[in-house]
């Protein structure tokens, strides 16, 4: 059963913030509630007060141009991400992604900054996110700071966010040209949150070669991990089906996955081999295409 | 705990609520507005019995504060039919026999009205998908396909004379 | 996207097999359906259950002082203080199969069992109340596996069961031995059948009422009213007759719902205590954990052929999982161990079932009951050996399967039976679907089921089914069924047969079920037994009707006794002359004013006789499955389906289409998707996130080519067609996987995991016989 708590409902990101700072650790933020209120209802989160940014439709916005790249509001629903023609057009790894996660009506209500905020090691969009380059914008009663999405991430279900923080928005930059992004979990069946993860984004130079890769994978550990030696295998050079296998065989070296009752770490280990094989060649197919 | 008065919009009709605020909105349609349709079948946001239509919007009402539906419009599955007459996916879910034991069904006619109204000439794949947030352990999917594609369609759409 | 053929048609019923829309649709589809879920009734309490943490304990002490102090409170109840303690079960004629208390008075036998139960004015608060009852347990030994509690030194679960075996069984014919001389081939296999969850979308539920004139009625989520009246009776210390139990709409049964559940009786123990109705509703956790599963089972089968492929002896000896308490596992036993023989001719079989106590969830009946495990055993290792002897593997299975006529020696007589034109009309699917995809493959499975079975386990003096046709004056017709709908339609099939055989329309009929008070007794919605049994009590029933109604017409008409009358439609006619008659409700005012002003009622009822020792009728078919599965990551995806299906005369169209597809979707599960592992007597993934199913989009097309048959036994020729179709698709996605990559999946449900583990260690054999 929930724990009894105070409903707060700001109007604003300023009224948000300064809230938050009023009742610091005995309260906490609702969004979507997609994952917030199971944990509650398990009794992993009780608190005296919540938070609604819900309704903060402010910070609901996509933003693109070819300069800053794409800016994502932190209350954007999940399915104005899948929807959008912009991100479409420059992303279309994320509009994948999207379309794949969870369900229409989870999609429908939850978003993307209460996602990422949550932590879930199985999370769909931090890989994704973090393989684009991502940064993330916290703010707070004090002001607002920006940093990577990869450094974002502590520990299982905890980020580098300070008590009195919001996430207010993503940002990706922009693709630099011939560049390839590419994503997929491991399930059993469709839609279903991934056993393991692997996104990859590469970018390849006019002569064919590779100048940059990140390769992360998703639920191999208990935050995303950047799959560094297999990027190692590929930077600086002309990607062939063997790099590509090498690099699979590297991620799974890289990963520090967990036994559970749907897959042994050993089995896991195997997927990222596979997956970051097949990834990195669609994202190198991508780039280096026309 | 500060109890919050508001006022839920849902089939059109106002209704006023004195409620805890951890209500969940499955839990203010069911207990406190008395229409039971709207089903419950996990804790775990998966299985799609609870779901609603907010503002268009299939929504899994256990995983919504009643509280942050204020001010939508909630439409169940009693809110399909207008006056008596059945709505077209209504309509189709009879004809193709798109439900056995019927728990799941109120969600599933709401995430596939939810889906027609948003998408025009649908393929089988995103038909599919329509309903994949729901589980049925009945009826094995494919008849609810087969209703969404009939209105899909155009079956029951009304003939103008 | 599905496909509908229908081969040898009979001549054309009026409404039998016609798109009949399902009569409780327009409660369904417009939310108006009532479940045990939706009751509320004035001063209604609310219960929860306090649970054992312990798969093994004895109950030392039990203190609820702290929780009857919580405001709100109103009682809490335990096995010891407040139940005579019986011990039931639902093998009524066997007392020591009667082994469960439900809240048990001195121990608990598996994580997950009820202790002790609450009721509160809220359900928060009765939730509460459960942190705030203290129990004192004396944790015992406890063992999980059925091959470590037969150990001599194991823990004895239950007092006077040597090595925890809790049932026994042995099926046997012809002289095994002589004909395993015979063989010229034998293969032996061993195999591990995992469990499954129900997972009705309901989960169990009851509200209880008992009032100060000694009456208890409770609603509940159920497949059978009747045993659940009697059931309760008899724990409760009531007179059945003063037990009335009502199911509103069912959501789902499955197999799960006609045993005594916690939720039942808990609400029952509490509202005696209090006289207010109480509801006990579980959580899908609960639900997981608390509700009986498939049972697992061991396999060993041993089968030895001719090289032409005539079977000749089969020998299967099965350990299965019984966990804590009988249920129904005496029966998923025999039946496991019959229908590991179907469909085929044996000249020599045993079967030696052994049911183990272990300290986990008990295991009963689920929809296929016994019978998808004995096919992923059994159609899997008769595809090994096809492949061994370089046999066709359809014409070898087609050369030894049952035909109309045949005895299955002291079990069984076959008195319809379609599989050879099952045969048939797969082949001709294959064919169509010409060279597939290199990473996809067809995997087949042959099997057959019951309609209804014929032991009298429960110990009733009922017929197994009754059913009473009232006909009203403005020719309406009340149709009173014991029968029960879950979902399967079968308040729909039996107004259909009622319709066909009194000639009224089935709009004109309203059917009664789910109310002890008002329908008659009959064994529930189980083993798919209610179209072939329920069927044939209608249909009894209708045509006393009709009989009655036509002396008067006969009577009035002044006809040649040479012609005869009948009624189509609510038009009653000569059949030489259908223009010449008269309307139904005519005919109904006339006949009614001729009883001085009683309505015309008909009974009917069914029990089997002489029929053979487990079922008077069988469903057979050949089902094919198209699977996709990625080579690197093991991952299985179900591209298309052909099931060729015969069940004697189809009665309910659309009923049957939802039958096969939905009993596809659960097969399909438990062949590949629905893992429940356990771990110390516990439950890993009591969750629907982390218990994997079939959805949406994970659904292939389930074609279905009906065969007609006619069964002397079945109403109109009917026999099931709901449990049947849970049987063959695990043992088929099994073999398309052999067929693809030549590995033998021991284990259901299959994962990718394992698969990859397979093609690995295939590699690595290969490697090694060609150094060789």
């Amino acid at each position: 059963m929930i724990h009894d708590f105070n409903y707060l409902k700001p109007g604003s990101v300023k009224e948000a913030l300064a809230m938050l700072a009023d009742h610091a650790d005995e309260c906490k933020v609702i969004c979507g509630g997609q994952s917030l209120l199971i944990v509650m209802r398990q009794g992993l989160v009780a608190v005296d007060y919540l938070i609604d940014l819900k309704g903060l439709n402010e910070l609901s916005y996509i933003k693109y141009d070819d300069k800053e790249g794409l800016k994502l509001g932190a209350t954007t629903t999940h399915r104005i991400i899948e929807k959008s023609k912009v991100i479409k057009k420059s992303y279309p790894v994320l509009t994948a992604m999207e379309e794949k996660l969870a369900s229409i009506q989870v999609r429908n209500w939850g978003t993307i900054g209460g996602n990422l905020a949550h932590a879930d090691a199985a999370g769909d969009p931090a890989p994704v996110l973090i393989s684009l380059g991502a940064k993330i914008k916290l703010g707070s009663k004090k002001g607002d700071r920006v940093m990577s999405l990869e450094e974002f991430y502590t520990d299982l279900f905890e980020t580098a966010m300070e008590h009195d923080e919001i996430v207010l928005e993503v940002q990706v930059p922009p693709a630099p040209p011939k560049t390839g992004s590419a994503y997929q979990k491991f399930n059993l069946i469709e839609n279903d949150q991934g056993i393991v993860a692997v996104a990859a984004t590469v970018t390849a130079d006019k002569g064919g070669v590779c100048t940059d890769a990140k390769i992360v994978l998703g639920n191999a550990g208990v935050i995303p991990i950047r799959a560094k030696s297999a990027e190692k295998v590929l930077i600086g050079k002309k990607l062939t089906d063997k790099l590509f296998a090498e690099a699979g065989e590297a991620a799974a070296g890289d990963a520090d996955p967990v036994s559970d009752i749907h897959s042994s770490a050993d089995f896991r280990r195997h997927l990222i081999k596979v997956l970051t094989k097949r990834m990195v060649k669609k994202a190198w197919d991508q780039a280096t295409k026309g | 705990m500060e109890k919050k008065l508001i006022t839920l919009t849902v089939n059109d009709i106002e209704y006023e609520l004195y409620i805890n605020p951890k209500t969940l909105l499955v839990e203010a349609i069911r207990d406190h507005i008395g229409l039971t349709g709207t089903k419950r079948g996990c804790e775990t946001v998966s299985c799609g019995a609870c779901t609603v239509m907010i503002d268009d919007m299939a929504i899994k009402s256990c995983s919504v504060l009643a509280v942050q539906a204020e001010g939508r419009r909630i439409i169940t599955a009693e809110g399909l039919e207008k006056n008596g007459v059945l709505a077209p996916i209504q309509k189709a879910f009879l004809d193709e026999g798109s439900y056995q034991c019927g728990f799941c069904t109120s969600g599933m006619l709401i995430s596939s009205e939810a889906f027609l109204r948003e998408t025009k000439n649908p393929t089988e794949e995103q038909m599919k998908e329509a309903i994949e947030g729901n589980i049925c352990r009945c009826t094995g999917y494919n008849s609810i396909v087969r209703a969404i594609a009939a209105v899909a369609k155009g079956k029951y759409a009304e003939v103008k004379s | 996207m599905n496909k509908y053929t229908v081969i040898n048609p009979h001549e054309p019923f009026r409404v039998l097999n016609t798109h009949v829309h399902n009569i409780d649709g327009i409660a369904k589809v417009t939310g108006r359906a009532t479940y045990t879920f939706d009751v509320k009734l004035p001063g209604m309490l609310y219960g929860k259950i306090l649970r054992s943490p312990y798969p093994h304990a004895k109950i030392i002490k039990i203190d609820a002082s702290k929780a009857l102090a919580l405001p709100g409170v109103l009682a809490v109840v335990n096995g010891k203080d407040d139940t005579l303690g019986v011990k039931q079960g639902i093998w009524r004629r066997y007392n020591d199969l009667c082994d469960e208390q439900v809240l048990p008075v001195d121990k608990v036998r598996y994580i997950g069992e009820p202790v002790a139960a609450v009721a509160a004015v809220t359900e928060e608060i009765a939730e509460k109340a459960l942190d705030y009852i203290e129990v004192e347990y004396e944790v015992l030994p406890a063992t999980f596996e059925p091959l470590d509690a037969i150990k001599k030194d194991a823990p004895e679960i239950h007092e006077g069961f040597e090595r925890n075996i809790n049932v026994t069984r042995h099926i046997e014919w012809g002289e095994v031995e002589e004909a395993f001389e015979e063989a010229e081939y034998i293969r032996e296999d061993w195999f591990k059948c995992g469990g499954q969850a129900h997972m009705c979308m309901e989960t169990r539920a009851a509200v209880a009422s008992y009032t100060p004139d000694g009456k208890m009625t409770v609603w509940t989520s159920t497949q059978s009213a009747y045993y659940h009246q009697a059931l309760l009776a008899g724990v409760l210390g009531l007179r059945e007759g003063n037990v009335r139990v009502l199911a509103p709409y069912v959501g789902g049964g499955f197999g799960g719902k006609f045993e005594l559940d916690g939720a039942q009786f808990c609400a029952c123990i509490l509202s005696m205590k209090v006289r207010k109705p109480v509801k006990i509703i579980f959580t899908r956790e609960e639900d997981f954990i608390a509700s009986k599963r498939r049972t697992p089972m061991f396999y060993y089968t041993r089968t030895g052929v001719k090289k032409d492929g005539t079977f000749c002896a089969r020998e299967a000896k099965v350990f299965t999982n019984g966990g804590a308490y009988t249920g129904m596992g005496a029966t998923a036993l025999y039946l496991t161990g019959f229908f590991h023989s179907f469909p085929y001719r044996w000249k020599g079989y045993r079967y030696d079932g052994y049911r183990v106590y272990t300290n986990t969830l008990p295991s009963t009946s689920m929809r296929g009951f016994g019978a998808p495990q004995a096919m992923w055993c059994s159609e899997q290792q008769i595809e090994w050996i096809a492949a061994d002897l370089g046999l066709d593997p359809i014409e070898m299975r087609r050369k030894n399967s049952h035909h109309e006529g045949y005895v299955v020696p002291g079990q069984a007589t076959i008195a319809s039976c379609g599989i050879d034109q099952c045969y048939d009309e797969i082949k001709t699917w294959i064919k169509s679907k010409g060279k597939l995809p290199k990473n996809r493959s067809i995997g087949l499975s042959a099997c057959g089921f019951m309609s209804g079975g014929i032991f009298n386990w429960f110990d009733t003096p009922y017929s197994f089914s009754s059913a009473v046709v009232t006909v009203n004056n403005d020719g309406t017709v009340e149709l009173h069924v014991g029968a029960q709908d879950i979902g399967q339609g079968s308040n729909t099939t039996m107004a259909i047969i009622c319709a066909e055989a009194l000639g009224v329309k089935v709009e004109d009929i309203k059917v009664h079920s789910g109310d002890t008070d008002h329908c008659p007794a009959d064994l529930g919605a189980w083993g798919s037994r209610q179209t072939l049994m329920t069927g044939n009590a209608v249909k009894m029933a209708s045509e006393d009707a009709k009989k009655q109604l036509l002396e008067f017409a006969y009577a009035q008409s002044g006809l040649n006794i040479v012609y005869d009358l009948d009624i189509k439609e609510g038009w009653v006619h000569a059949i030489a002359r259908p223009e010449r008659g008269e309307t139904f409700e005519a005919l109904v005012k006339r006949a009614t004013r001729g009883k001085d002003g009683q309505r015309i009622v008909g009974r009917g009822y069914y029990t089997p006789h002489r029929k053979g020792m487990i079922s008077p009728a069988y469903s057979y078919m050949l089902q094919g499955v198209e699977v996709e599965v990625d080579e690197e990551t093991g991952k299985i995806k179900l591209i298309d389906s052909m099931t060729a299906h015969d069940c004697g005369q189809p009665i309910n169209h659309l009923g049957l289409i939802g039958q096969l597809e939905g009993a596809f979707s659960m097969a399909a599960g438990y062949g590949y998707l629905e893992y429940m592992p356990f771990e110390d007597g516990k439950m890993m993934n009591p969750n629907l996130v982390d218990y994997k199913m079939v959805r949406s989009t994970d659904m292939p097309p389930a074609n279905i080519a009906e065969i007609d048959t006619y069964e002397p036994e079945g109403p109109y020729g009917a026999k099931e067609a709901g449990e049947g179709l849970t049987n063959p698709t695990a043992a088929a996605i099994g073999n398309a996987i052999y067929h693809r990559f030549g590995i033998q999946m021991k284990e259901c449900p299959v994962r990718p995991e394992m698969i990859v583990n397979a093609l690995k260690e295939k590699a690595e054999k290969d490697k090694e016989a060609k150094k060789k």
